[in-house]
Order: C-alpha cells, then sequence, then structure tokens
C-alpha cells in the first residue's frame, strides 16, 4: 500500500483514502474580466506537465477532507513532501 | 467466529459541526471538543481541523447557533451506527479497512474507507469498534462484513 503523509492529519495514511487535484499554485486571476482570451486560456489549461518534481494539489477526501499541496516526482511516484494549502511553495 | 458479534448500534442524535475555531462551537454548544484530529473525547469526533461530529443520546437538542459564525447541522438520520464487539473485531474491520488497524489506539477516531465504502470508524475498546456509515451504504456494508466474518 502506498502511504501519503496528510499534514493535516499528521499522519501516514493510505493512498486510496485521496485524490488526486491537479497542478498546485495556479491562482485565479483577481480580475477576471480584465483578462484577455489568452490569458484566460493559460489559466485554464496551460499545465507544466514537468518529468520529475511537480508540485500538485491533493485532498484527503476519505479523512479530514482538506485539500494540501504535495511535491511528487513523477518519474519515480515518490512523494518528496506534503504541506498544508497558503504555504509558500517548497 | 462465532464470538465476534456485528450488530446495529443504538440510535443517536448526531449533529455536525462545523466552525474555525473550536471554542466558538463549545460556547455555542455547551460540548467538548477535542483538540486532535482523529479523536474521540467523550462524545465527539474530530474529523478534521474545521469538522467535528457528536453523536448524542437518542432525542438531544443542541443551541445550533443562528447567526453565528458555526454550522450545525443534525444528521440523525444520514447515517447509522454499527458495532463491532469481540475478540476478532480488530481482524473483520482489516478485511476491507486500508488503515493498520491493530495499532490504532483505543479513543482513535477517523474517517476512512471499507472497501470502497466511505466510513467513520472509532476504537472504542480493545474489542470494540463502533462505525458510522451513510445509511444506502449500509446494506452493502453489513453484508460484506458478514462475509468476511464467515471466512
Amino acid at each position: 500500500m502506498f502511504l501519503i503523509h496528510c499534514p493535516y492529519c499528521d499522519e501516514k495514511r493510505p493512498e486510496n483514502e485521496f485524490a488526486y487535484a491537479g497542478e498546485a499554485h495556479i491562482a485565479r486571476p483577481a480580475d477576471p474580466s480584465a483578462l484577455d482570451d489568452k490569458d484566460w486560456e493559460s489559466y485554464l489549461y496551460i499545465r507544466a506537465n514537468p518529468r520529475g518534481r511537480h508540485h500538485e494539489r491533493w485532498r484527503h477526501i476519505h479523512g479530514c477532507g482538506r485539500f494540501f499541496n504535495a511535491v511528487r516526482d513523477t518519474v519515480s511516484d515518490k512523494f518528496e513532501s506534503t504541506y498544508k494549502a497558503g504555504e509558500p511553495r517548497k | 467466529m462465532a464470538e465476534t458479534t456485528i450488530t446495529h448500534a443504538a440510535p443517536f442524535a448526531r449533529y455536525s459541526l462545523r466552525a474555525r475555531t473550536p471554542q466558538a462551537l463549545e460556547q455555542v454548544t455547551g460540548l467538548k471538543l477535542p483538540r486532535k484530529i482523529n479523536n474521540a473525547r467523550g462524545d465527539v469526533i474530530c474529523l478534521g481541523p474545521d469538522e467535528w461530529l457528536a453523536l448524542l443520546p437518542d432525542g438531544a437538542k443542541l443551541n445550533m447557533g443562528d447567526g453565528l459564525p458555526v454550522s450545525i447541522a443534525d444528521i440523525s438520520y444520514r447515517q447509522i451506527g454499527i458495532v463491532i464487539e469481540g475478540p476478532r473485531a480488530v481482524e473483520l474491520i482489516a478485511a476491507g479497512c486500508p488503515l493498520d488497524v491493530a495499532r490504532i489506539p483505543v479513543g482513535y477516531a477517523t474517517r476512512t474507507i471499507f472497501e470502497l465504502v466511505e466510513i467513520i470508524l472509532w476504537r472504542q475498546a480493545e474489542t470494540r469498534i463502533h462505525i458510522e456509515v451513510w445509511r444506502s451504504f449500509a446494506p452493502w456494508l453489513c453484508e460484506a462484513l458478514q462475509r468476511s466474518s464467515v471466512d
């Protein structure tokens, strides 16, 4: 069983309690109506999709229910660290 | 496994309590809330940083905190309780729960899953585990527990 550390529960919990929620640190534009189509497209659809270190959002949906951020290696699938939402990028 | 039993728990008045701080909820409800996530204190379980579940005696009423920045919802009929009691209670849960149930201390309570069904698991004693499950999943869960008890 693959274990993921939840920063809120502060425990390692089984992976099937978690849901993946896409790339992390993508801030919603403060003034959406000021965006042109190009910027809006990049906010909605353009993602980094790196090979290696990736910052992503996860949700402990069958646990405490909270969203948090994680750094995962997309090649080895190893989690480097997890941290609470709102904390600076690691 | 004749000595380990699966029974329906007595009815509870269940309340979902949400607020930014436990103090706000304690002031409104008069209950004592556990501060540690995934732990129970008396009748109340802390499920997350801003979420508690109170399992009160049937018919108990809470002050709903109208107008205050708290959310208190009566969820008595959303879910039912199942009690597994006996020397092999832990083994029975471990059949479908990915947590390391044997290492869970008494007083630990958490939301987790059993196979594909979301449950709240509360270890009340070494040989007694209380499970809360949404009504519509309950027949399936009971069936699954019965079957794993036969195995």
